[in-house]
């Protein structure tokens, strides 16, 4: 019985993993993405940490145009979705009960209905309503367009917290304000709307969230005025650098802090109405302070980590990274030409032995088979004592760790192993596994052991 | 019961003003916002893409000209039915399926444990952590698969790494990449109605079934799943609606030789230019996909009003 619950503990422990990694992991890479210096969105391989790709994006006009059309679409979205989700959850009270279930099916359907094909309809209709008119052209622009369209379907959602709110509504407080004389626009603005405010706020958060997201409804009648959205989508179909990873980053740290402050909030209503008691063992103080204690570290972590992107420069890295490339691939070009000259000159030596003194070396070499040599002690020290060598093939870097990481110096260890030697030098390449995993090596091991 | 409403009565008690205005926002959602649109989608689907000064001439007149193109094809065109624009068709129903149905599985357990599971610190982290990512732009999400799955992307620069593989594998052009973009951008759709449903499931009927000698799945058969029945049917309905209709993720992690229906009505419209045939094309996606649903809440029993709560 006991063994059976431990397995379902980390059954279920394995699946929380595997779902919110699924969940959380493409952002944690694409956050990632952000700080790597590579040209291309990508974490693998690692080139430098840098914050070049905020400043790419500060600076791109496209994206801040997008940014200033997605407030204007959001604002005026948020106002009419809200007005008429609110309107619609009222009038949902109130229609004759035989008709209640059409009605709710007509103001539910949007939320059902593909974007595109809410995005064509309004396109089509407004077109049309445009011509009709004679080319009133406020009509068919993108702004108006847009947000009608997207209005649709945000409606819904916002009529649906409308509808959980008024659950909880008594309608006797409306009631009992109209017999006291208050006309029903004051009842509306001194009685419901009051009510009516929490839900109001998060009905808006939402609206705008859709909309600055939407991109099925947009794409077709954004017309001159692309948002953020439609900006983000033809940056990643037509060439992409990481200041959209950048972006990402942005979003999700506005929006856990958002969460954070909800939570916060939400906490400290409920510690003051003495709501919160059922921590295991744990003072209820210390359960509501988490969320602080996050926000507060988050705040700390985006102040440092601005500080410091005033000052921090990646250049020196990037320029070590630049020749590490370079080296790479210096060094495979020498490992393609040490394997012709192999290749050579087993044909010209065709009948020597291979017990011969001079080719003891590269012997060792095969012996050793798929490590290249990198584990040779002598490589270490031969490493060691010229690393500087000005022979070498790529220019050592000056790289803040002394040398001691630089791929270079592998190469060098390699190729000042065999240099010494008769036979032609495996080459290493520069990576930062040595050659351990180059198949070059084993070509050549394998050429060599024939020799 | 309450009394039949009528007109009178609905501004007697909502006032004149605010009747007007009540009533003057509604109609302007469901006649200018919804039916409308829809009905000259529809007239646009049944006519001919013509020049502007020909239209409502004598040359535009009703056809069936559009829907022939996506059955037939072309006029004069060699093969009897048009057999690419078809193929995309179904491999988007199917494949839109597929997908919720790979929700459906990997959801439901996660709603039965937060659903079941007290609201302690842990559980609320764990809401939060699943609204963060739905908060993100669908365009950054799909953008973010594509950096784990692209040919310079995290999986094969690992496997590369590792020496597992030496040609980086085409995720993309497999469809993988597109699947688990699409799974990815609407998992929470499918997770909050089952987890509401499951929430207000009082956890006594499990009790009860368990010290009766249920068996675990039986619980779940008999008990949790007739209940959370409501939640499983809104969830699988948006998530399939959403995935068939969904544009961003299929035009930025869809391969180049394969493409989803919507992206064919995104082409008739911003590259061919024939609107008619896009509103056709549309309308045909709209129609299947509602069918589906409709027909699957019948097989299940299902109310329409529950979607959505």
């Amino acid at each position: 019985m006991k063994s059976n619950i431990l397995f379902g503990r980390v059954a279920l422990g394995l699946y929380l993993v595997i779902f919110f990694g699924y969940l959380v992991g493409p952002l944690a890479v694409m956050g990632l993405s952000a700080f790597n210096s590579a040209e291309f969105p990508s974490i693998i391989p690692w080139q430098c940490f840098t914050y070049e790709w905020f400043s790419t994006l500060f600076h791109d006009e496209r994206i801040l145009k997008g940014v200033k059309y997605s407030f204007i679409v959001g604002f005026g979205t948020v106002i009419l979705s809200v007005a008429i989700g609110l309107a619609a959850s009222l009038v949902l009270t109130q229609v004759w009960e035989k008709w209640r279930s059409t009605y709710y099916t007509v103001i539910i359907a949007p939320i059902l209905i593909p974007g595109v094909v809410l995005g064509i309809s309004t396109l089509v209709f407004w077109k049309k309503v445009s011509d009709l008119l004679g080319g009133v052209d406020v009509l068919s622009n993108g702004i108006f367009l847009t947000i009608l369209g997207q209005s649709t379907f945000i409606a819904s959602y916002c009529m649906l917290v409308f509808v959980a709110r008024l659950q909880r509504f008594d309608p006797g407080l409306t009631e009992a304000a109209l017999d006291l004389g208050a006309t029903h626009t004051q009842a509306f603005r001194k009685i419901l709307l009051p009510f009516m405010r929490p839900a109001i706020a998060s009905a808006s958060v939402l609206a705008f969230l859709a909309s600055f997201e939407n991109y099925n409804t947009t794409t077709f009648t954004f017309g001159s005025y692309p948002t953020l959205t439609i900006q983000l989508a033809q940056m990643v179909r037509y060439g992409i650098n990481p200041s959209i990873s950048a972006l990402a980053v942005i979003i999700v740290v506005i929006t856990v802090f958002g969460a954070l402050t909800v939570e916060v909030y939400r906490r400290r209503s409920k510690l003051k109405a003495g709501e919160i008691r059922q921590g295991k063992g744990l003072p209820a103080w210390l359960f509501g302070n988490t969320a602080t204690i996050l926000l507060v570290a988050l705040s700390f972590a985006l102040i440092a980590t601005v500080y410091t992107a005033q000052t921090y420069s990646p250049a020196q890295c990037k320029a070590d990274y630049k020749a590490a490339r370079a080296a790479e691939v210096q060094a495979k070009i020498e490992a393609l030409r040490a394997a012709r000259a192999a290749a050579a000159a087993a044909a010209a030596a065709n009948g020597e032995a291979p017990a011969d003194g001079g080719t003891n070396a590269p012997a060792t070499q095969g012996g050793t088979g798929g490590f290249g040599g990198v584990f040779a002690p002598t490589n270490l020290e031969d490493a060691a004592g010229q690393s500087n060598g000005a022979d070498s093939g790529a220019a050592a870097p000056a790289a803040p760790f002394g040398n001691v990481f630089d791929p270079g110096n592998l190469e060098d260890a390699a190729g000042q192993n065999n240099g010494a030697s008769s036979a032609p030098a495996p080459a290493a390449p520069a990576s930062p596994f040595g050659s351990v995993f180059d198949p070059n090596n084993l070509e050549n091991a394998a050429g060599q052991n024939g020799n | 019961m309450k009394k039949p409403m009528i007109f009178s009565e609905f501004f007697r008690n909502n006032g004149k003003l605010m009747g007007s205005i009540l009533f003057f926002l509604v109609a302007f959602w469901i006649i200018f916002l919804i039916l409308l649109p829809q009905l000259s989608m529809l007239d646009y689907s049944f006519r001919y893409n013509l020049p502007p000064a020909e239209v409502g001439g004598p040359k535009d007149v009703y056809t069936l000209r559009n829907y022939r193109f996506l059955v037939k094809g072309p006029e004069g065109a060699s093969d009897a039915f048009n057999y690419v624009d078809l193929a995309v068709f179904v491999r988007t129903i199917l494949a839109a399926m597929a997908v919720t149905i790979m929700n459906l599985i990997l959801c439901y357990p996660l709603a039965y444990f937060l659903g079941q599971s007290k609201g302690t610190g842990f559980v609320r982290l764990l809401v939060v952590m699943l609204i963060v990512p739905y908060w993100i732009n669908e365009i950054l999400r799909a953008f973010a698969l594509r950096i784990i799955f692209g040919d310079v992307g995290v999986i094969n620069g690992l496997m590369m790494q590792l020496g597992l593989i030496d040609q980086p594998y085409d995720f993309i052009n497999a469809d993988i990449a597109l699947y688990a973009g699409l799974g990815y951008a609407y998992i929470l759709l499918m997770l909050f109605p089952m987890y509401n449903v499951i929430e207000s499931l009082d956890r006594n009927q499990i009790e009860a079934a368990r010290d009766m000698g249920a068996s675990w799945i039986r619980i779940h058969r008999r008990v949790v799943i007739p209940h959370a029945k409501p939640g499983i049917a809104s969830g699988m309905t948006m998530v399939f609606m959403l995935s068939a209709g969904a544009l961003a993720a299929p035009q930025v992690l869809g391969g180049t030789s394969s493409l989803w229906f919507t992206q064919l009505v995104y082409q008739r419209f911003n590259n061919t230019l024939d609107w008619p045939l896009g509103a056709a094309y549309a309308i045909v996606l709209l129609v299947a996909s509602i069918t589906i649903v409709l027909t699957f809440m019948k097989i299940f029993k299902v109310n329409m009003g529950d979607i959505g709560k």
